[in-house]
């Protein structure tokens, strides 16, 4: 094997490898994602659950002891990979999630929970597409507030309350 | 005497000037000098050049010929080992190289199939807390991410508060990781 070759042949390799990532996700990541929120009031109370939040229920039961669970607030929007996309919840608290990648079956965002305009939280994670992630306890009247956050690429979104049309607000 | 050397530019300069001087008087010796010149052309034109073809070549395989010491045959013989050894390895880092480049570049396929697996890959998880089934407000000390299960379904790689007492739990089988950030006093 000749030097010019061998470099040829390196050349391949590397432009192989560099290049085909790209095109495979080209051709298998669908770049919007829908994100759906739902505000939750979680108290011991012994009030019950609120039956909107309909399979919600048993997931917030299996997750933490209150006694009462109340949705008060639905949201859900869509956005693109990259395009950050912010949700004002109840309790003059504001979400703001920035997806930023889709990896095989792993939404890569960021996520930033403000109280009024101070920011509590902020965080980058890799969440399963239609997994979800909660983040709770601040106080909210007299219990304590539990968000759900989800996110899907599409086709069945996570398990989210069942908020009437009127409830469900879009950002 | 010094005709044959004059003519074969033989003489240092004074004598070579001292015997033009005299030529230019003397008839006899300019003769002399003519004749030597004639017989020299004549010697030389008589004369047949010998035929160098080939003649390198035969001195050097003549040369190869000739028994060669101990030494110098080891050392030729260890050259070319030599030789032969570092143009294998030369080879063989570069096969390595290449070979290494290629797992680099290569890597963002096997995340890819990875997370294609029924099981995702978890990079950020806390065990539950049983304690925060009764009381959700519990101390991030006991609830320290880990960074070692294989059933979490979010895998989270900063996460930033003011709050010190964060907590951070995952439950698989409801695809829920929870972050839990108790109000301060």
């Amino acid at each position: 094997m000749t030097r010019r070759s061998c470099s040829l042949t390196f050349l391949i390799v590397a432009i192989s490898a560099f290049g085909m990532p790209g095109l495979l996700n080209a051709q298998s990541s669908p770049k919007q994602v829908n994100v759906y929120i739902d505000s939750v009031m979680a108290a011991d109370t012994n009030e019950g659950t609120d039956p909107r939040l309909g399979p919600m229920d048993q997931k917030l039961r299996g997750l933490f002891g209150f006694s009462t669970y109340s949705l008060i607030g639905h949201n859900e929007g869509e956005t693109d990979c990259g395009k950050m996309i912010a949700f004002t919840l109840p309790g003059g608290k504001i979400l703001h999630v920035q997806p930023r990648a889709i990896d095989g079956d792993m939404i890569a965002m960021e996520i930033v929970l403000f109280d009024g305009t101070r920011p509590m939280m902020t965080t980058d994670l890799k969440l399963k597409n239609n997994g979800t992630l909660i983040v709770g306890g601040p106080r909210y009247e007299q219990g304590m507030m539990i968000i759900s956050i989800g996110a899907s690429t599409g086709g069945s979104p996570p398990i989210q309350a069942q908020a009437t049309p009127a409830e469900a607000t879009n950002r | 005497m010094m005709l044959g050397a004059f003519e074969d530019s033989e003489l240092e300069p004074n004598e070579m000037q001292e015997v033009a001087f005299h030529l230019a008087r003397c008839e006899s010796c300019t003769g002399i000098l003519a004749d030597y010149s004639t017989l020299g052309r004549d010697l030389r034109s008589i004369t047949a050049e010998p035929s160098l073809a080939g003649f390198s070549s035969a001195v050097i395989a003549r040369v190869d010929r000739l028994p060669m010491p101990v030494f110098t045959r080891i050392a030729r013989a260890l050259r070319r080992q030599l030789d032969s050894v570092g143009a294998g390895l030369a080879w063989g880092g570069a096969a390595v190289a290449v070979a290494v480049v290629t797992i680099i570049l290569m890597t963002p396929y096997a995340e890819h199939f990875a997370n294609r697996a029924p099981q995702s890959t978890v990079l950020a998880k806390a065990e539950p807390n049983p304690a925060a089934a009764t009381n959700p407000v519990v101390d991030a000390a006991a609830n320290e991410p880990t960074m070692a299960d294989n059933d979490s379904h979010a895998d989270i790689s900063r996460l930033e508060s003011e709050n010190r007492s964060v907590a951070v739990w995952s439950e698989p089988r409801r695809d829920t990781t929870v972050i839990w950030l108790p109000d301060q006093p």
